[in-house]
């Protein structure tokens, strides 16, 4: 999870846990690309609103160097502008807060299996 | 359509495309791959498919105008409905790679215009971010306000006196946003609030209003500001000032909303402190009642800039409002005046039961009638800043605050007033202690359409329990008493009360779109709740005494504003007296809604057979989302055979059947391996096929019902005219009927004898992804007894909590988001609507037929299933 605001991040890390998710959370977009490169993740959910590089740039570099990677955004200010080139970039969906847990989960399941299907015809071709 | 499309299929699945299937198990294991890919996209695309269709329908309940919402709601729901259908498009190119690339461009588009309709259009970036208020003139209204525009051109009048001063404009005010960034900022924590909830409100409100305190007027802003107050000090050499630092919202006081009270303004307040008084003023469009009062009235947090006018500040022997018309029977030939001692602030407030006076429009006018009330309190200047609050003891108070010749004056101003803006004017006045009189504010009247005076003889055999005041808005209205005291008493208020006040203060402003009626204490016609209350519909009696202590909570009365009349009891079958006003519609977040909703929601790509349905024939964003979902269902079918797949090519179903049914395995649908042509039902283990099955054999089917002759030859007669049916008697076994499945999902298209339909359902645990959608249409009797059906299927379909829609004789219904067993209980249903509303079309004689077999359709529901349902009057 890569979100600037503290009480959130903590918030929702806490509670995805509780629904049996493995999450580590970043304050910024530097740090998220700091800790994929240390360590696989499946499923990045980013806030689209960060100060330094927002999260239209920090997509960008995910997609770029993790291919893989499945990207969820999140945001607080609708704008469907930003939210269409996100999904051009390439990410799994965008998402609205305050945005519902369960709708969350399910988001991140979906992106998950979408990666596991991906990652298969990959090694079948190799 | 379905027919067609069927028809197109026959013949592709069955035993010949077996006996060419692969056996090599690596092409098998990488076709079983590639089809769980696809699944799993089509999945994701029923997935943004239904949540795009829920938000399409949440857009066209909120058009019909009976709720409120900003633009926070349009924003939202057009970026989610956007992004889905976005995913749909994607989705269908995975499943189909590269096939439906035109889409995008199509999308792109619609986008672009939507784009358009959502961005804020605003003022050319550069002009003055001060005007001093002689040079200001109704034509200034963007720059400076309504309220300083209006000054600004009584200023130019001659024989009327209005105080120097100034205005901060409008380009000040995004200046000052924009160098903070609260113009991102704000909107950012709008959108997370829940602005129906009263609670959370009240904290973002007190954090925005933080926000903007602490933030810096731009230095050049500041430096022009101080210019301007120098230039009036400079014109008052002898003496002090002081100034009245006063909100000039643009679109306040525009006569359909007028905001009164809604913002705050700044009295005597000092040279030096002027920038903070600013900044505080222009923190009051965050105010709670402020932003209540918008989200009432559809108005644009964004189109609201706040302009602050800097008036010199006078102090007042007396002062009060005077309407140039009676705003409560709409008497045109009468001026109402109210006064009393020192700043206006006291009636506007409402804190003071003022001296009343009514005079007649006559040249020269001529008081009619005077009513001097007791004024317990009056608002003074503190010599250094702000004004202070003086207790006027016995006598004091019944002193008249104005002479009859004083009040003439007066009234020939205000018909001056009324004169020079053509309309009924809402006036501020204030006459100093050298007996000058000034106009402070001066706005449009809100006038109210009302029936004539009740007779006094509705009260006769009732309890009256108070008697007394001001009607301040007129109607009637019951419900139980809740008295407020304080802001947490407001935050518990329970809808549907009768509000109880001691004073009728602006702030309870957020309240009155939640109460029945309004009782103050203190308070008079011409204060701000007044206006409010009037402008929202809401009956109210104000300087009604001791009702804080006669009257409990809980407590049942109905008021009659009419009559100043409390009386006991809830009065049954009464209308409310005023009819509740809408603002939504014609608001402009009603019509950026709408327009955006015409780019969305209609649906012009309808029949999936005929050669125009093509991504080129696109123009909203559901025909997007029909022709994603349509192409999916089909790429997803045909895939078995043009692999040559046979564990994803059609099984035929074996069961206790007369009917014949063809099924497809999308993913996890059986619990065996099945490489043969059959698949038992007992192998079947989709969760809503197995459902939708029950459903369909549970109730023996006892054939066609009894036929009159007249039904009889309504067939004879659609037979030889119906080239559907003919094509479809040339064989009656040429259309299957198909189930498509996986453990949560089915889809069943089928066809019995000239009844068409189809099913598509998810249901899992995700609950908030569980729908039912259902399709019907068809009929071997005339389109008279089709649509007679239809209605009677859509009626009993509404029971059971589906929302449907009707076109000729074809019926869509949908239903979402409710738990997998309430779910798997409405498919049953359905199951057993697909069977027993066959060939029912041919008795539908006439719309008493439809009562009849709907409730026999009701009846058997409810001992078969154990389904019982409301009368069927929801849906849309």
């Amino acid at each position: 999870m890569v979100d600037d605001e503290a009480e959130f991040l903590e918030t929702l890390i806490k509670r995805l846990k509780k629904r049996g998710l493995e999450v580590s959370g970043v304050k910024n977009g530097q740090e998220a690309l700091k800790v994929l490169h240390e360590r696989s993740f499946d499923v990045v959910i980013l806030d689209v609103k960060m100060p330094g590089m927002d999260g239209i740039e920090v997509l960008r570099h995910i997609k770029e160097e993790f291919p893989n990677v499945e990207v969820i955004m999140l945001t607080g200010h609708a704008n469907v502008e930003v939210a269409i080139q996100g999904m051009e970039l390439g990410a799994f969906d965008y998402l609205m807060k305050p945005m519902d847990i369960d709708e969350l989960v399910f988001k991140v399941e979906d992106a998950h299996k979408k990666k596991i299907l991906k990652e298969k015809k990959h090694s079948k071709k190799a | 359509m379905l027919l067609n499309a069927l028809k197109k299929l026959k013949g592709l699945f069955g035993p010949k495309a077996i006996q060419q299937a692969s056996h090599d198990p690596k092409e098998i294991e990488e076709l079983r791959l590639a089809f769980q890919i696809k699944y799993h996209h089509f999945k994701l695309l029923l997935n943004a498919n239904n949540k795009a269709l829920e938000f399409m329908t949440q857009i066209e309940e909120y058009l019909r105008g009976h709720k409120f919402f900003g633009m926070t709601f349009v924003r939202s729901t057009v970026t989610q409905i956007a992004t889905n259908v976005f995913q749909m498009i994607n989705n269908l190119n995975q499943i189909a790679p590269h096939k439906y690339v035109q889409l995008y461009d199509k999308f792109k588009e619609i986008q672009s215009a939507l784009n358009d309709l959502l961005t804020s259009h605003s003022l050319p970036s550069e002009g003055p971010v001060v005007m001093p208020l002689k040079e200001v003139t109704k034509e200034h209204v963007d720059i400076v306000g309504s309220k300083m525009a209006h000054l600004g051109a009584l200023s130019n009048i001659e024989g009327i006196n209005v105080p120097n001063g100034f205005v901060i404009t409008s380009y000040a005010y995004r200046r000052f946003f924009e160098s903070n960034e609260l113009h991102e900022e704000i909107p950012r924590r709008l959108q997370r609030a829940n602005i129906s909830d009263l609670n959370s409100l009240f904290e973002l409100s007190s954090e925005l209003q933080q926000l903007i305190i602490r933030s810096n007027v731009p230095p050049d802003i500041a430096e022009e500001v101080q210019r301007e107050v120098r230039t009036l000090l400079n014109e008052n050499m002898k003496q002090p000032v002081r100034f009245a630092v006063r909100s000039s919202a643009i679109g306040e006081d525009t006569g359909e909303a007028s905001f009164a009270g809604q913002y705050r303004s700044e009295l005597n307040v000092a040279p030096e402190d002027i920038l903070d008084a600013y900044k505080s003023v222009v923190a009051s469009k965050y105010s709670l009642t402020a932003m209540v009062y918008r989200y009432h009235h559809g108005i644009k947090d964004e189109e609201v800039d706040m302009c602050v006018g800097v008036i010199q500040m006078l102090d007042a022997k007396a002062s009060g409002v005077m309407y140039t018309s009676d705003p409560l029977n709409g008497n045109k030939d009468l001026l109402l005046i109210n006064a009393t001692f020192g700043l206006p602030k006291a009636i506007v407030d409402g804190s003071v039961n003022p001296d009343v006076f009514k005079v007649s429009k006559s040249r020269p006018p001529k008081v009619i009638k005077r009513l001097f009330n007791q004024k317990t309190i009056m608002y003074t200047c503190l010599e250094d800043e702000g004004v202070c609050r003086t207790e006027l003891l016995g006598e004091q108070g019944l002193i008249p605050s104005l002479s009859d010749e004083e009040v003439v004056e007066l009234a020939e101003l205000g018909l001056k007033i009324e004169e020079c803006f053509g309309t009924p004017q809402d006036i501020e006045w204030l006459r100093d202690k050298k007996g000058r009189l000034w106009i402070l504010q001066s706005r449009p009247l809100k006038l109210v359409r009302q029936k004539s005076q009740r007779d006094l003889k509705v009260l006769e055999g009732k309890k009256v329990l108070l008697m007394e005041g001001v009607e301040a808005s007129p109607g009637m209205a019951s419900g139980p008493v809740f008295i407020v005291k304080q802001d947490a008493d407001s935050l518990r208020f329970k809808e549907g009360s009768v509000l109880v006040i001691q004073q009728a203060l602006p702030r309870w402003a957020p309240l009155l779109s939640r109460a029945k009626a309004v009782i103050a204490e203190l308070g008079s016609v011409t204060g701000h709740l007044a206006n409010v209350a009037r402008e929202f519909g809401v009956p109210a009696i104000f300087g009604m005494t001791g009702a804080t202590n006669l009257l409990k909570d809980g407590m049942e009365v109905t008021v009659y504003a009419d009559l100043c009349a409390v009386v006991e009891g809830l009065e049954e079958g009464i209308g409310e007296g005023q009819e509740s006003p809408n603002f939504m519609k014609g608001s402009s977040v009603y019509q950026t809604l709408e327009e955006a909703s015409r780019l969305i929601v209609p649906l012009t790509l309808l029949d999936p057979d005929s050669p125009g349905f093509h991504p080129k024939n696109v123009k909203t964003l559901h025909d997007i989302t029909r022709f994603c979902h349509e192409k999916a269902v089909q790429e997803l079918f045909a895939f078995g055979q043009s692999h040559k797949f046979p564990e994803r090519s059609s099984k035929q179903l074996l069961c206790q059947s007369p009917m014949q049914f063809w099924v497809i395995n999308l993913d996890d649908g059986f619990s065996v391996e099945s490489p043969g042509p059959y698949i038992h039902i007992e192998d079947i283990q989709s969760i809503p096929m197995k459902a939708l099955w029950e459903g369909m054999v549970k109730v023996p089917w006892k054939g066609p019902p009894p036929l009159s002759t007249k039904g009889f030859m309504s067939i004879l007669l659609e037979a030889t005219q119906n080239p559907n049916l003919e094509t479809g008697m040339n064989s009656s076994f040429a259309v299957k009927n198909y189930f498509m499945i996986s453990r949560n999902y089915c889809s069943l298209q089928s066809r019995f004898g000239f009844h068409f339909s189809i099913v598509e359902t998810l249901i899992s645990e995700r609950q908030q992804e569980n729908y039912i959608s259902f399709q019907f249409k068809g009929g071997a009797a005339n389109l008279t007894r089709r649509v007679l059906r239809a209605q009677m299927v859509s009626l009993v379909l509404q029971g059971l909590g589906f929302r449907t829609q009707i076109r000729e004789d074809a019926l869509f219904a949908r239903m979402e988001g409710f738990e997998m067993d309430y779910m798997l209980e409405r498919l049953r249903a359905v199951g057993y609507l697909i069977i027993h509303t066959r060939q029912l079309d041919m008795v539908m004689n006439s719309p008493s037929d439809v009562r009849i077999y709907q409730d026999k359709l009701k009846r058997e529901l409810r001992e078969n299933f154990g389904i019982g349902m409301n009368n069927g009057t929801g849906g849309h």
